[in-house]
């Protein structure tokens, strides 16, 4: 057998220099460590403090592992700390992928464009009071997108409605020549009070109603319909007016308010859980008949001003009286536009209109050159607040829409959690009857180290945190069966030199050695495909090739670390004679010798 | 010691069919693609008082003039139905007419993917498998290098790659027959499957030509093709072993994983077994055959 040691020589070349010698750096600090320690210990004393390693390792990734440490274990605190985070698929959500228009912004100011979409939506949605939002761009090809991912959102229709479609933020002066709309207003009236006198006759179809006399384009098409809302986001006069009415009652009067005449119905009240509170939210169908100064460029002129140069709106308190006002801050052409608009009407109103409705008509002070203005009234906290919420919204500053949305409810999200559970338990559990009935010992020994591989996988991706998705538990799963494939090469080796009669320590050195090579060249090809996918995938793939990928590298150092130190461990002059434990019988151990 | 270069020949015929069948499939019907790489929606609604009939849903939804509606009953107590790209209105619009026949009906899932982003998406998915193969071709012939005599090592590179192709071609034909008569369609999380199961055959095949490369140094005596055989023989438990190991994981995950991985699932279980086959079958029998062609020259 001299011939072997030569045979060998290029392999172990070829080791050191491979990618994946930091495999053996991973494990390096545990052996030096313990070289450095007991520096003149022998090797089995060695491979005894690498097994206590081993264990502290289990230990503490069992305990990052385990849903709620208990209180008896010291640092509860800590071990509790990490949580599973869980895809949109698996804990319900919604994700949306919007498409940013951009033909109107000049080439090579793409990019902040789409930056700018994104800023706006992370505002809207921060409105929505979502946990944990993600709003990301996106390039594929000529095509920007912004994706949302939000997590619990189930009434997406709500989700979608904030952020938008594309409304329009527009500052306007008024026209030299005021058109006096007061006839036009009686005229409003006189039609508003028709529609009501058919909507009050019994058995009125109020939807249709809505449909063919409604003046709000946002609602017309549901006839009428407004959706949940709660208190504080309508205009005060038709917030009153919905809390008076009774559930499937009309407003016996037409209700005016700033964008005209409505007709309410009031068709649903609940009682939701928000945070601790309850809320009470209520459901309307409204027709609108607008009031003409309410109707587009009446009298107002446009001042090239727009929703483009604010760059925000927030809300503030007035130092001396303590009442809530909106401050604007605008960008530097804003700026400059700003101040001279305001320089031309100090005096006179500048109406800020949203999708050509004005959201509020404040009077000019004296000028404003510093690119800051702030619009004082009567509010409350709640108008300020919702109209920062609308102002910052009115500030998209190129137009997007929808094409692909994925809504996922909770419970099909835990009913996913709870069958790749059990799928998981299944696997493993079979994956261990195999090994041990058919391995024995060594079977048996693999199966901890396979239990000790998948607790510290599950830790790495606690602590990472990697986002569990369904397809990433199935390639958590599935890399338990090339965790498995590690094992069996170095086994099988095992096998060979024990038939060719090598004592055991010296057999499952050479297993180990010969195994190696087989491990580390197939899995790179593996490894090759999961980073393709990486690059490759939609968040859902990528969260199967990542866990995937972690998977494969953590195998392939368990299968070299602690299959290996239990092995190793086990070759003492008892287990010497038990090769049957091994798989191997004397007997054919015995034939095999006399053949040879 | 089993003589699987001696009876190669059993092993292509029948390789050679399953590719034909997958090829005349494949051309006559296609794959039946997903609404990921088509477009399209796919609403998934619970009926906890009793699911109605299909016919019933179709009578209740055709109003709407949605274009063609598939509707499949689905776990317990679940409707999917399947449609044309959706905008939000028509969603809601979609989910009303829904709720006024059945008011406790509650939506599980909607998924709605404009066509151009469908398309884009199997553009990239036909990339990514392209660029895989081609890091696969690459590191093989440098694993192999040092391996000169019988046989090239760029020869061990395009076999493993020839073996990969008669496994995808087969996985994705059994995949179009299945489409065909069973509507099982094909999603991105297929396309995954599929760029595994690249790195999960030449998995298998890299561990047959490591242990003939070792035999060539070994052995250098035998000639190719018995030294192949007898590699095929000293790895023959692994593979096996492996592919069960495997299989039974996969198996775990097809029957209790749940319904949206069910088909992944089966698609690695088709691919490796498949894989497992061509490892020994067919990769390193053609590595034979290719240094035979080269000797008789």
């Amino acid at each position: 057998m001299p011939n072997n040691n030569k045979t060998h020589q290029p392999d172990n070349e070829q080791e050191s220099n491979s990618p994946l010698a930091f495999l053996k750096w991973i494990s390096w600090p545990l052996v030096k460590l313990g070289k450095l320690m007991f520096g003149n210990m022998n090797q089995r004393k060695q491979m005894w403090y690498l097994l206590v390693g081993i264990l502290a390792m289990s230990l503490f990734t069992g305990l990052i592992d385990w849903p709620k440490v208990p209180n008896w274990v010291p640092g509860t605190s800590f071990w509790n700390k990490f949580n599973v985070q869980l895809g949109l698929d698996l804990q319900g959500g919604s994700h949306l992928v919007y498409q940013a228009d951009l033909s109107g912004i000049p080439p090579g100011e793409e990019s902040s464009a789409v930056e700018g979409v994104r800023d706006v939506i992370e505002r809207r949605v921060n409105f929505f009071g979502v946990s944990e939002p993600v709003v990301q761009t996106n390039k594929a090809g000529d095509n920007w997108r912004v994706i949302i991912e939000l997590p619990g959102i189930k009434d997406v229709n709500e989700a979608i409605k904030l952020i938008g479609e594309t409304p329009i933020l527009e500052f306007k002066e008024q026209a030299p020549v005021p058109v006096q709309p007061i006839d036009t207003e009686t005229d409003a009236r006189e039609r508003a009070d028709s529609v009501l006198t058919d909507a009050l006759k019994p058995k009125t179809d109020f939807a249709a109603l809505a449909k063919e006399f409604s003046e709000d384009e946002g609602s017309r098409e549901q006839g009428g319909d407004l959706g949940w809302f709660k208190a504080g986001v309508m205009v005060p006069e038709f917030e009153q007016a919905v809390m008076e009415l009774k559930v499937d009652q009309i407003s016996k009067t037409l209700v005016q308010t700033q964008f005209g005449f409505h007709i309410i119905k009031k068709t649903g009240e609940r009682q939701i859980a928000e945070g601790e509170q309850e809320v009470t939210e209520y459901q309307a169908s409204h027709i609108l008949i607008k009031t003409p100064n309410v109707q587009v460029g009446e009298n107002w002129q446009a001042t090239g001003l727009s929703g483009k140069q604010l760059k925000r709106a927030q809300v503030q308190f007035d130092s001396s009286a303590g009442l809530p006002e909106v401050q604007l801050v605008f960008n530097d052409e804003g700026k400059d536009l700003f101040g001279e608009i305001t320089a031309r009407n100090v005096g006179q109103p500048v109406a800020i209109f949203l999708d050509g409705v004005p959201i509020s008509v404040p009077t000019v002070q004296q000028a404003i050159t510093g690119g800051e203005a702030v619009i004082t009234g009567n509010f409350s906290l709640t108008e300020a607040k919702q109209l920062v919420q609308r102002l910052n919204a009115g500030a998209l500053p190129v137009p997007i829409h929808l094409i692909n949305q994925q809504v996922i409810d909770a419970t099909l999200g835990k009913e996913s959690v709870e069958k790749s559970l059990l799928a998981g338990i299944i696997g493993l559990l079979a994956v261990a009857l195999f090994m041990i009935i058919y391995y024995r010992l060594p079977g048996f020994l693999s199966v901890l180290a396979l239990s000790i591989y998948t607790l510290i996988t599950f830790a790495i991706f606690k602590l990472w945190p990697i986002t569990l998705t369904l397809p990433g538990i199935a390639g958590y799963i599935l890399s338990i069966g090339m965790a498995v494939d590690a094992n069996v090469l170095i086994f099988e080796r095992l096998k060979e030199e024990l038939r060719a009669g090598k004592p055991l320590p010296h057999a499952i050195e050479e297993g180990f050695k010969r195994a190696w090579t087989s491990i580390r060249d197939s899995n790179i090809s593996s490894l090759i495909t999961s980073i393709i996918l990486i690059w490759f995938g939609s968040s859902l793939i990528k969260g199967f090739a990542i866990t995937l990928s972690i998977g494969i590298l953590i195998s392939m150092f368990s299968a070299i670390t602690i299959t290996r130190t239990f092995l190793r461990l086990l070759a003492t002059g008892k287990f010497n004679q038990l090769t049957f434990l091994f798989g191997v019988s004397k007997k054919k151990l015995a034939v095999q010798q006399k053949v040879l | 010691m089993i003589s699987f270069i001696k009876h190669r020949y059993i092993s292509y015929n029948f390789s050679l069919t399953l590719i034909i069948i997958s090829i005349v499939s494949l051309s006559l019907w296609g794959l039946k693609l997903g609404i990921d790489f088509t477009g399209g929606s796919l609403l998934q609604v619970e009926f906890p008082s009793g699911r109605p009939s299909n016919q019933e849903l179709q009578e209740v939804l055709s109003p709407l003039n949605f274009g063609n509606l598939l509707i499949q009953p689905s776990g317990d107590s679940d409707v999917m139905v399947r449609l044309r790209d959706l905008n939000e209105d028509e969603h809601q619009q979609l989910l009303a007419s829904l709720k006024a026949k059945y008011s406790d009906i509650s939506e599980k899932r909607f998924e709605s993917v404009g066509p151009t982003l469908g398309a884009e998406l199997w553009r990239k998915a036909l990339w990514a498998i392209g660029v895989a193969l081609f890091f696969i071709i690459i590191y093989i012939a440098w694993a192999f290098r040092k391996v000169t005599r019988p046989v090239a090592s760029w020869k061990y590179g395009l076999t493993a790659v020839i073996a990969l192709a008669h496994n995808t071609v087969i996985t994705v034909g059994i995949f179009s027959v299945l489409g065909h008569f069973w509507g099982v369609e094909v999603d991105s999380l297929f396309v995954s499957a599929l760029l595994t199961l690249l790195g999960f055959s030449v998995h298998d095949t890299i561990v047959v030509y490591d242990r003939t490369r070792e035999n060539i140094f070994r052995h250098s005596v035998e000639s190719f093709a018995d030294t192949v055989n007898k590699s095929l023989n000293d790895t023959l438990v692994r593979s096996i072993n492996t592919g069960l190991a495997t299989l039974l994981v996969l198996a775990a995950l097809y029957f209790f994983g749940g319904e949206s991985i069910h088909f992944f699932a089966l698609a690695l279980i088709i691919g490796i077994a498949i894989g497992t086959y061509s490892s020994i079958f067919v990769a390193s029998p053609l590595l034979v055959d290719w240094f035979k062609l080269s000797q008789r020259k």
